[in-house]
């Protein structure tokens, strides 16, 4: 397992950070930057993901958490997916990489 | 009162004098100006519009004239001031009118925070609002002329105002704005609408205004509940289709179309998406204006 892999990963102010979902696209607004952002089913569901877990996740877990959502992905896809969307929202401020 | 109970005398001397107290909407403005063709304007577009006494608070203190110096003269050009700043630059005299048009928008749109504020044109059925916000130049004037000409009572034609308590749409009741080809299309489409004379070179082209409905003026206290939002992209030649857009969309769209969303934070998401989640959203491709009317008065008709 490399080390990118045990990078565990949280939401940065998730308690404020305000969404909403509709048929399976979703809009997070983001306090931070007071910027809003459309995301995809795939990405919404990795952020709500990221904001429930207060002790971070790992690109792993959330893969696995991403199996039914994107089922008929195959895993080496759903990793690059889940690593190109993180390193996006982390450009974008919603999440941080949490040190241990 | 109201601004056609002024003769045209007394409109000039008080336009020229203390300024004409004129109420739109929830907005009380103080316009002062010795042009004539303010005043006609004025005359003209506002004759319906309340008129305040002068210990009523007014919101913005604007005139529309020439600077108190030697280049009125020299150069005379029309200003606007606010609050005795002039925020834009000054344009021909004959623009005097649009400018005070241009000059009360912004008024609104860069100090009115207590509500949501989007660039949309806004009008109402049965107590049903439906929103149309789209960027310049996509025919959403012309399109709210359209409306307001069959039977829709005209909220807005430029600032779409959605309170904070109710999530309802405030009306604003002006004049709507023509450009260009749309001056005569409207003429063309509802013989009966008042339309000024039109002004031409301006920055945006030739521009005239539609007077508002009386109707639409007098009803200018009631809000109505936000019910659609379309977005409108006119097209020449090309086949009138409402199709259905998604809510996350329609929402980015309407983001990008406030003025006033970022400063609002989550309080202005939150309304946001209480004003998303209460419509039905579509995307508009019209190239006849004949035959969009006809496509939303079916989608208010169809309950």
């Amino acid at each position: 397992m490399s080390g990118h892999e045990q990078t565990r990963w949280r939401a940065i102010g998730g308690a404020k950070m305000a969404w909403r979902e509709w048929d399976g696209e979703f809009v997070v607004f983001n306090p931070r930057t007071g910027s809003t952002h459309l995301l995809s089913e795939f990405a919404g569901e990795m952020l709500l993901g990221l904001l429930a877990s207060d002790e971070g996740i790992t690109a792993e877990s959330l893969a696995a958490r991403q199996a039914d959502s994107s089922a008929g992905t195959d895993d080496s896809e759903r990793s690059i997916a889940i690593a190109s969307a993180l390193a996006e929202f982390a450009r974008l401020d919603l999440v941080e990489t949490v040190t241990l | 009162m109201i601004v056609a109970d002024l003769t045209a005398a007394a409109l000039t001397r008080t336009l020229a004098g203390p300024g004409l107290r004129l109420r739109t909407g929830p907005v009380v403005t103080r316009i002062q100006s010795s042009l004539p063709t303010v005043a006609r304007g004025i005359a003209l577009h506002y004759a319906e519009h309340p008129t305040v006494d002068e210990d009523v608070f007014a919101d913005f203190h604007v005139r529309v004239g020439t600077p108190r110096n030697v280049r009125r003269w020299l150069r005379p050009q029309a200003h606007f001031f606010f609050d005795g700043w002039s925020p834009f630059t000054p344009l021909p005299l004959a623009q005097g009118f649009p400018m005070l048009e241009w000059g009360l928008n912004w008024c609104v749109s860069a100090h009115c925070h207590q509500y949501l504020i989007i660039h949309a044109a806004v009008v109402e059925r049965n107590g049903r609002a439906l929103v149309l916000p789209a960027p310049p130049g996509s025919g959403k004037s012309t399109l709210c002329a359209g409306l307001v000409s069959r039977g829709w009572r005209l909220l807005s034609d430029e600032l779409t105002l959605i309170d904070f308590e109710f999530g309802n749409v405030v009306p604003l009741p002006r004049p709507v704005s023509l450009k260009n080809a749309s001056i005569d299309a409207i003429c063309g489409f509802a013989p009966d609408a008042i339309v000024g004379p039109p002004v031409h070179d301006t920055v945006k082209g030739s521009v005239a205004h539609m007077k508002p409905p009386a109707t639409s003026v007098r009803r200018a206290s009631e809000p109505a509940s936000p019910r659609w939002i379309v977005l409108p992209r006119f097209e020449k030649g090309v086949a009138d289709r409402l199709a259905p857009l998604s809510k996350a969309r329609a929402f980015m769209q309407l983001a990008d179309h406030a003025f006033n969303y970022s400063m609002h934070g989550s309080r202005g998401f939150e309304l946001l998406a209480q004003l998303v989640e209460a419509c039905g959203c579509f995307e508009l491709a019209y190239g006849d204006l004949d035959a969009s009317v006809r496509l939303l008065n079916g989608l208010a008709d169809d309950r």
